[in-house]
């Protein structure tokens, strides 16, 4: 009778997923999400879509923090400098989205040296913080340069098709992101499960043994600095696309927060993780909405009043619910689950 | 010259605000080694009770002072006893992170009761002008100065003389020893708690009197973060002297350089002194041994 679950070969460790049924049930799950916008009407896909715009710029996060380590407060900056890239490049250049995309990207790769190498000597909270200055001196950078940023005025993103899909009605853009969540979330399980990952959570279990081990710390941590950005900087640039029109306030400093709650809901360093806190964040007003209207007018309009309160104050008892009880986050819970039900009936623990 | 006299002593004032939030920060950092993200909203809470207490008592500022430090200090202790006690032993990233969802819980908590409305805060003080030499005073302002001096004499006094300031000094230095010479931890980390609340009302109310009340005081917390770092963060007189460094070279340079500098000088300053101090520039160096 089987008695768990073991690896008995290296392969089984490093590969992406050594079960079948793993693979079976994600892929059911991608063809699920494929025929969403044909059985849900437009609200339910745009909210999916919001879902897998956040759960992008969460996975890089993840393998920032996450992984390996390095907090970061500065997603909103490096999610604004993708979205204005985008932005710029359609509107003043005229370029097609295909290529502004991967650009936004990269643009906030490339920025994101501009923090990653002054911070390589810091450590912890002081690291949190510069990347919280970094996301300040970027909004008022955009506000300053008024001549390419349009500043307070904010940008209208143009009309836009995707390899001929129209990407302003109907389920294009919802496509296009799923398309994105999909690869970018293999890459990540496969950056993960090679040197460069297992590199990153030997420099955030101990970076002093991690040198001794030969892990080049400087380059490691730009390494963890870029990639994580290109993943913050396609997200900031797909939610330029969503919103369709950008100013710095879209960009605005609680997104650092939610995506840092996206990862810590989900469970920090895995991608699975910041998948489901993305998604049961965005999901939450929603639901708390549903709640409250079967509450009657009286809590309907209590919430309406307070939309945003109310949410908020949501966050923060979840964020602070889940630290105090269940460290490991929902893919905590998920891994407990399986293991229980996987060893059944001789699980234990 | 009278220009720049002006800013620097317009700097002094607002550098006067961020050194009381930033000494709120820092005496829960060197007692407990977390930073509290939700020093802002505390100080924003603690400054709507006092406006609801001078909206229907009609006290001048000593009187409410009297009446707000106590409720901000029981404020602190329960907040510290529901939100930071559980996590006692936890990473500290976990409990950084507490204080992040407290902070939102805060914010969203004071615009349910208090609404969203911006109001004034009468606490009490004139709106006359007072010169000293070229520079002209509002009365808040001078308060500004005075508390902050007093709230720098009463620490360093705390940190030196009395019995507890040094037990909290011993935690901060090393917790097991001083576990071992019978200070009880969890009381210093409440009392940490306690005196950085009391801080942060003074700060709140007469921040709120210098301009007007309004749910994002919170902001005021964020914009001190430069102040606590140019400080160090563990220490509470650095944190002083930093918050009125910052001040001035806010004002200098939107005076001098250019509009709209004054909202990122203090960040581009820390970024600064990071990559040549990593551990500000009063803050002690860990030594790091394997």
């Amino acid at each position: 009778m089987r008695s768990g679950h073991f690896k008995e070969r290296y392969q089984q460790l490093v590969a992406v997923s050594d079960n079948r049924a793993a693979w079976g049930w994600s892929g059911l799950l991608v063809v699920a999400l494929l025929l969403l916008p044909l059985v849900a009407g437009t609200y339910p896909t745009q909210l999916a879509t919001r879902v897998l715009v956040l759960a992008i710029g969460a996975v890089g996060l993840n393998l920032l923090t996450g992984t390996a380590g390095l907090i970061s407060i500065g997603q909103a900056g490096f999610m604004a400098v993708g979205g204005y890239t985008n932005a710029i490049l359609l509107t003043e250049a005229g370029w097609p989205v295909e290529v502004t995309l991967p650009l936004s990207g990269l643009a906030a790769a490339v920025i994101s040296l501009v923090v990653g190498i002054p911070s390589l000597r810091l450590k912890g909270l002081y690291l949190a913080i510069t990347t919280l200055a970094f996301a300040f001196i970027i909004n008022h950078m955009i506000l300053y340069a008024d001549d390419i940023t349009q500043g307070n005025r904010g940008i209208f993103l143009p009309k836009s098709t995707f390899l001929g899909v129209g990407l302003t009605k109907g389920p294009g853009l919802y496509y296009l992101c799923l398309a994105l969540t999909v690869v970018m979330v293999l890459l990540a399980l496969n950056i993960l499960r090679s040197r460069v990952g297992r590199a990153w959570m030997a420099l955030r279990d101990h970076d002093i043994a991690a040198k001794v081990m030969g892990v080049n710390l400087t380059v490691y941590k730009l390494y963890a600095f870029m990639v994580s950005s290109f993943y913050v900087g396609l997200s900031g640039a797909l939610l330029s696309l969503e919103v369709r029109f950008i100013n710095v306030d879209v960009y605005g400093l609680l997104l650092s927060i939610e995506a840092l709650a996206m990862i810590i809901l989900g469970g920090l360093g895995s991608v699975r993780g910041a998948l489901l806190g993305a998604a049961f964040l965005t999901l939450l007003p929603e639901s708390i909405r549903l709640v409250f209207d079967a509450f009657g007018s009286g809590a309907q309009q209590l919430f309406s009043n307070y939309v945003f309160q109310i949410r908020e104050l949501l966050y923060g008892v979840v964020i602070v619910l889940v630290l105090r009880f269940e460290p490991g986050g929902l893919n905590g819970i998920w891994r407990n689950t399986k293991k229980y039900w996987s060893n059944w009936p001789l699980s234990y623990g | 010259m009278e220009f720049f006299l002006i800013l620097v002593a317009t700097g002094l004032v607002t550098g006067a605000t961020y050194a009381m939030v930033a000494m709120g920060f820092a005496m829960i950092y060197k007692a407990t080694g977390v930073v509290n993200f939700a020093q802002g909203e505390l100080m924003m809470l603690t400054a709507y009770v006092a406006y609801s207490l001078a909206g229907s008592l009609h006290l001048s500022f000593f009187p409410l002072m009297a009446l707000t430090i106590p409720l901000a200090m029981l404020i602190g202790l329960t907040l510290e006893r529901l939100f930071i006690r559980p996590m006692l032993g936890e990473p500290v990233f976990a409990i950084v992170m507490v204080t992040i969802g407290l902070a939102v819980i805060l914010r969203g908590a004071t615009v349910l009761i208090w609404g969203t409305n911006e109001d004034l805060f009468d606490a009490g003080f004139s709106n006359d002008v007072v010169s000293i030499g070229p520079v002209p005073f509002y009365e808040v302002q001078l308060y500004t100065l005075a508390m902050l001096a007093v709230l720098v004499a009463l620490a360093w006094g705390f940190f030196r003389y009395t019995r507890v300031g040094i037990a909290m000094r011993a935690t901060a230095n090393h917790q097991t020893a001083a576990l071992l010479m019978g200070i009880s931890t969890k009381r210093i980390y409440a009392l940490a708690w306690a005196l950085s609340s009391a801080i942060a009302s003074v700060a709140g109310v007469l921040i709120a009197s210098m301009f007007t009340i309004k749910p994002d005081l919170w902001f005021q917390g964020l914009r001190s973060f430069p102040a606590v770092i140019l400080g160090g963060l563990d220490s509470v007189l650095g944190a002083a002297v930093g918050g009125l460094t910052i001040g001035v070279i806010e004002n200098l340079s939107e005076g001098y350089i250019g509009q709209g500098l004054k909202e990122i000088a203090g960040f581009v300053v820390i970024v600064l002194v990071l990559m040549v101090r990593p551990y500000g520039l009063f803050g002690s160096k860990t030594i790091e041994r394997v």
